[in-house]
């Protein structure tokens, strides 16, 4: 498998970082693939632009800088504005559908798939497992990390006493892009 | 909602194995029939009419696993416990949750109330519930230790808050499990943010 290069983005406060890493980890420690993984931040705590640079491949990663993602995860209008000039031709968004809006800035053959993740996670319970609807939402359009792999990094990553309903927000967005990347490829 | 992680099977501090699981709308019957065996004066501590058909009726159309949860413990096809969870999506006291617990006679102090306390308490953790109520009338010794193994403290007493079956007013004791500081961790994972970054 060539590297994978994915941009995950939006703002402090929604776990764009535990996202990108439970990405990663699903990837290294539990699909037995390398990954790295870079993160940004902003000055603040809250409500910053930050995203995190995640490299996913069956060979040993070079350069971990992704300049050019194959796969973008956006979960703010201000982080599509940012990377979306980035993607790769033919490449993939995974979009917060009702936080993000799409336009003609996307790269040819670009091929995009939204999900409502924030009301999915208020649903559940709670707002702040949004990243992990989103982090299910990624595995399971993509099968880039498979499902055993990316439950066994939410379940090793989240506080204790969380796994009941940061596995449900998972699973939720899991089967989710399962439908949606079934929908669009018929 | 479809409650993950059931049925569980317990077994007791006697040996005995009974099965927690979420209440179905098929269980009046059964549900009756369990508090109903309890004797008056411990209904009279209770806040409905637990033993008409009307009131489980009732109950049955309220459990929706959302606002309203129920898990019912079962022993060779009856019920022989019950917990709830109270709660409400919307208000300022989204946050909160009020638990009650009942124990048929036989199978107490065996550890089924803390067992399906604690299932009841974990289940709310994980809806996202920060604080947990439950209240205790004060001559209820055993149930108030239950509660307080699992993390609960009292809060709050008011005073000859409630009447026995023989005119005699007792405290009704307010005891509180605050767990928000689990999702205060998972606050601080999705903050996006390092103290080190420049």
């Amino acid at each position: 498998m060539a590297k994978t290069e994915i941009r995950v983005g939006g703002l402090g406060g929604q776990g764009v970082i535990l996202c990108g890493h439970i990405i990663g980890k699903a990837a290294s420690i539990y699909d037995n693939k390398y990954a790295t993984l870079i993160q940004a931040f902003g000055p603040e705590a809250r409500g910053s632009a930050c995203s995190a640079q995640v490299s996913v491949s069956d060979e040993v990663i070079g350069y971990p800088y992704v300049k050019n993602p194959d796969i973008l995860v956006l979960m703010s209008q201000d982080a599509y504005n940012q990377f979306i000039g980035q993607l790769k031709p033919g490449g993939l968004v995974l979009y917060e559908q009702e936080l993000v809006t799409l336009d003609d800035r996307m790269p040819p053959g670009a091929r995009s798939l939204g999900i409502p993740a924030t009301r999915f996670a208020e649903e559940l319970g709670r707002r702040l497992v949004l990243n992990i609807v989103m982090a299910g939402f990624f595995a399971g359009v993509t099968g880039l990390v498979s499902a055993e792999a990316v439950e066994k990094a939410v379940l090793s990553s989240v506080p204790r006493g969380t796994e009941d309903l940061n596995m449900r927000a998972l699973r939720k967005g899991y089967e989710y892009g399962r439908e949606q990347a079934a929908t669009t490829a018929h | 909602m479809h409650l993950e992680g059931f049925p569980q099977h317990v077994t007791l501090r006697d040996g005995t194995h009974v099965v927690i699981r979420p209440l179905r709308a098929i269980d009046g019957a059964e549900l009756l029939e369990f508090y109903r065996a309890f004797p008056e004066e411990e209904r009279q501590f209770l806040r409905d009419d637990v033993s008409s058909p009307e009131w489980v009726e009732r109950f049955l159309k309220k459990v929706d696993f959302e606002e309203v949860v129920s898990l019912v413990a079962e022993l060779d096809g009856a019920v022989v416990g019950e917990t709830t969870l109270y709660r409400t999506r919307y208000g300022w006291t989204r946050h909160v949750g009020e638990i009650r617990v009942a124990v048929a006679h036989a199978l107490r102090r065996k550890g089924l109330g803390t067992a399906l306390s604690r299932t009841l308490v974990r289940l709310a953790t994980n809806m996202g519930i920060e604080k947990m109520v439950v209240q205790v009338v004060e001559n209820q010794v055993a149930a108030r230790r239950t509660f307080e193994k699992l993390g609960f403290t009292q809060e709050a007493v008011l005073r000859a808050h409630v009447k026995d079956i023989r005119g005699l007013k007792r405290d009704l004791i307010v005891l509180s499990n605050d767990v928000s500081h689990i999702w205060q961790a998972m606050e601080a994972m999705v903050a996006d943010y390092s103290p080190m970054h420049e």
